[in-house]
């Protein structure tokens, strides 16, 4: 069948187009904090942000994917191969679009909820509203509110403590000296968790949860000590910005940690649709699960790559001077509340997007007064956005639906 | 690209602050030269230094205006909105005053100043000079401590905080003696108001750096 050949091309065209934008839009979500804190230069960041992409989402992203995201749309769609097929494809593309028109309009939308919200698009105009699980959709509805919510409790207590603790010391260099085993502690052990709960590898490892707890902890424990011993060798001189010397190391860390669950989470955004009109293609049919070859998942990694590498530095360079308020005890603060929350988040089944939580880390330290001026006024436009996310990719993905039904 | 995101972080009114701080350093250089030519007679350029004063004062007002202008009403800082927009008011005002003297000169240069008063004049303008010096360094200083919360930079603020007021203080002396020697001088009533207004509008300077001091003592405060 050429014809089918021909829409598995343009698949490919617009799962790389999806893929490159996850990589424009999201860039900042992990490297953002670490290049305002100056931790890493624009060039570096971009560069580690595209391998640890690459990498995340080709060793540890998902070998199996839900052919719906999140299920939030019945399987019972996808029984016609042919409207599946068109589904698909208008799927990937209205959840593109929305996000190159969020990229280009600078709106914070979450490249999940726009996957989500053109799956509902396309469930909506294949089976009606009865395909819709009301139960999921609200969930992503929660999320709006929960996710920045937890993140600024999160960084408002973590920077408080940090200020409690270190910086109002008198010799705060000793005391985050003293300190780091902990703090570098607990940040190893969310990554930890993460990683075991979070990320497609960590999941096939099927650890129970009591178990990832001890094995978090030991893990913790014993980096904590690690890195407290590194630190001592690479910061010899003590100087005046000795304490946030400290957490640029540390901050390093849970940036390329967030690069790398980036990279194994987003993809499957791009490579989902993908892979079912992939399979569609092959062998003419496709359940609720489908396999994605590694080839799949390294193309959707590249895609980002490529996104990370042309969009990324305008995206850097605009945080670079902008957030310059952000110091290193600040920015670790930022990244810590965003892990936990993603984490704590998903593991309550909630589909949670990393740039809420970002940004709820941002304004939690800015509630705790550790920053030059925040400007809380905007997170109501920022709020508006990511509310208008789901209905704009779905009525996008209705008309694109329509269009291509009357193509093809 | 994700403004809304970058628009979450804002120009650090510090930033001006410490801009503005620095506009009246350089216009207190310009103000002293003025009043030195004052005091020496025959001094030519005096109206050049009162024109380059009412500059940098203007451009201040611009760095002022910036600041205010561009502060949104929900903007999140280590301190209220309200004290910024206060240590700003008197911050603008030892500028405007340094003006107003050089303006009240100029309504009546011909006089000068009475010789047995030049020395006293040239002490307190030297004192209204030491607490603008502290200033921008406390400008620096306290934001320095924003970024740290360390006590050991609290302290060095608050010492700042002390000389200015220990200057203000020497400079309210110099002002004293000043008035006191200026009514018990064998003059006219017109020159007798000139110089008192004169003395009390210099004095009046260190008057409003120490109460850009006394806010930023306030912003200290835990």
């Amino acid at each position: 069948m050429p014809q089918e050949y021909y829409v598995l091309i343009v698949g490919y065209v617009f799962g790389f187009y999806m893929a490159w934008n996850i990589g424009a839009n999201d860039v900042a979500n992990s490297m953002a904090s670490a290049v305002g804190a100056k931790a890493i230069t624009i060039r570096q960041a971009i560069f580690i942000a595209g391998i640890l992409n690459i990498i995340g989402a080709a060793c540890i992203g998902s070998h199996v994917t839900n052919t719906i995201r999140k299920g939030i749309v019945s399987t019972e769609v996808l029984t016609d191969p042919h409207l599946a097929l068109i589904g698909a494809l208008s799927a990937l593309l209205a959840a593109a679009l929305w996000v190159s028109f969020a990229t280009w309009k600078s709106l914070p939308v979450s490249t999940t909820h726009s996957i989500v919200g053109a799956m509902i698009g396309f469930g909506i105009m294949a089976g009606g509203f009865s395909v819709i699980n009301w139960t999921k959709l609200a969930a992503v509805i929660l999320s709006w509110v929960i996710s920045p919510v937890f993140s600024i409790v999160i960084a408002f207590l973590m920077f408080k403590l940090i200020v409690l603790t270190i910086l109002s010391k008198k010799d705060s260099f000793a005391g985050a000296l003293k300190l780091s085993p902990f703090f570098i502690g607990i940040a190893f052990f969310i990554v930890v968790l993460s990683f075991l709960f979070k990320t497609p590898l960590g999941k096939k490892l099927s650890i129970g949860t009591p178990v990832a707890l001890v094995v978090a902890m030991i893990l913790a424990l014993i980096f904590g000590f690690a890195g407290k011993r590194l630190l001592k060798k690479l910061i010899k001189n003590k100087k005046s910005n000795g304490t946030e010397e400290i957490f640029r190391r540390i901050q390093i860390g849970t940036s390329c940690y967030v690069a790398l669950a980036q990279g194994a989470n987003d993809v499957a955004n791009a490579i989902g649709p993908l892979a079912v009109i992939y399979f569609l293609v092959k062998t003419g049919n496709v359940g609720a699960t489908v396999p994605v070859p590694l080839f799949l998942l390294l193309f959707g990694g590249i895609g980002i790559a490529c996104g990370i590498g042309m969009a990324g530095h305008r995206v850097m360079e605009t945080i670079g001077t902008k957030i310059t308020t952000l110091t290193n005890t600040r920015g670790f603060s930022v990244d810590f509340a965003a892990a936990t929350t993603v984490l704590v988040a998903s593991k309550m089944g909630l589909p949670v997007s990393t740039t809420h939580a970002a940004v709820g880390g941002v304004l939690g330290v800015g509630l705790a007064r550790g920053l030059e001026a925040v400007n809380f006024g905007i997170i109501y436009k920022i709020m508006l956005y990511w509310v208008l996310t789901v209905p704009a990719a779905a009525v996008t993905s209705m008309v694109i639906f329509k269009i291509l039904q009357f193509l093809l | 690209m994700r403004v809304p995101f970058f628009k979450m972080f804002m120009t650090s009114p510090f930033e001006g602050l410490q801009e503005h701080a620095e506009k009246v350093m350089e216009c207190a250089w310009a103000f002293q030269q003025a009043m030195e030519c004052y005091f020496a007679a025959k001094c030519k350029t005096f109206e050049e230094f009162r024109q380059e004063v009412t500059r940098i004062e203007s451009q201040a007002d611009a760095i002022k205006r910036r600041i205010r202008g561009h502060m949104p009403k929900r903007t999140m800082m280590p301190i209220s909105n309200f004290l910024v927009f206060r240590y700003l008011k008197e911050q603008d005002e030892v500028l405007d005053r340094m003006e107003d003297s050089l303006d009240w000169i100029s309504y009546r240069a011909e006089s000068g100043i009475p010789q047995e008063l030049e020395k006293d004049f040239a002490l307190l303008v030297d004192a209204v000079i030491d607490p603008i010096e502290q200033l921008s360094g406390l400008v620096v200083e306290a934001r320095l401590y924003f970024k740290k919360f360390s006590e050991k930079q609290r302290v060095v603020v608050k010492n700042i905080i002390h000389t200015l007021r220990q200057q203000e203080h020497e400079a309210d002396k110099f002002e004293d003696i000043i008035k006191k020697k200026i009514f018990n001088m064998e003059a006219d009533a017109v020159t007798i108001f000139h110089l008192v207004r004169l003395a009390e509008t210099i004095g009046s300077i260190a008057d409003h750096a120490q109460n850009a001091g006394d806010m930023m003592r306030a912003m200290l405060s835990k």
